[in-house]
């Protein structure tokens, strides 16, 4: 992280911005989005990722502390995707690098969703930040 | 079947919030297959989009627009002269 930031800000002109845009460290949220309601499926434990992020926001406290950069403007928002299948969501837990999706996940929603006669989707949330530092 | 990502399009809204207007020439630290770069891209003069050569996507899918060009490097040896961006993006990859 440090030599990153450090060859960041050296490759930025004076008064340049880095934009630093990255997932908080909470879960991953799974909905199910029927016609009548949306219900709460589970979590995706993104838990091992943590560290990682505790280190970026070490790497930029240290970098704002040293003159290097200022923070001009941080803002959260939710990456929302939508799933037609569990087909697809199998597909999408296969692409999960880091994080682990729970079994109970899937049962719950092939539970739910028996009754096909409902149109439904699947709704996965994550919680992002986007930050935006001006280099000194 | 289908997998349909930021149907809110928070992230590309966001994301041009904070380039704010005239991005220039600006470096993006791991571009994965570019579906971030695609977001902002026609708000800057130029950019080059940088990840690992593993990562970086083909040319002859689903084509960057003509501003962006690709190159295979790390965000910790960046081979390029001092001071050359007006904006650096670290897409996922702090």
């Amino acid at each position: 992280m440090v030599h990153a930031l450090s060859e960041a800000r050296r490759a930025l002109r004076a008064g340049g911005c880095l934009i630093d845009l990255r997932p908080t460290t909470r879960n991953r949220t799974v909905e199910l989005e029927l016609e009548s309601a949306t219900l709460f499926i589970g979590e995706i434990d993104s838990s091992s990722a943590i560290p990682d992020h505790v280190s970026a926001n070490d790497a930029l406290d240290a970098a704002q502390a040293a003159g290097e950069f200022c923070l001009e403007h941080t803002a959260l928002f939710q990456y929302v995707s939508d799933l037609d299948t569990v087909e697809d969501l199998r597909v999408f837990q296969a692409g999960l690098r880091r994080s682990v999706m729970p079994e109970t996940i899937f049962k719950r929603i092939e539970a739910l969703t028996a009754d096909e006669t409902t149109s439904w989707l699947i709704r996965i949330r994550r919680e992002m930040q986007v930050a935006r530092y001006r280099r000194r | 079947m289908a997998i349909r990502g930021d149907t809110a399009d928070e992230e590309k809204s966001y994301l041009r919030d904070m380039l704010a207007g005239d991005a220039g020439y600006v470096l993006e630290v791991g571009c994965g297959d570019g579906r971030l770069t695609r977001k902002y891209a026609d708000a800057a003069a130029r950019v080059l989009a940088i990840d690992l050569p593993a990562t970086l996507p083909r040319s002859d899918a689903d084509p960057l627009p003509d501003c962006v060009s690709l190159a295979a490097a790390s965000g910790c040896h960046l081979p390029f002269p001092s001071q050359r961006f007006d904006q650096v993006i670290f897409a996922l990859s702090l």
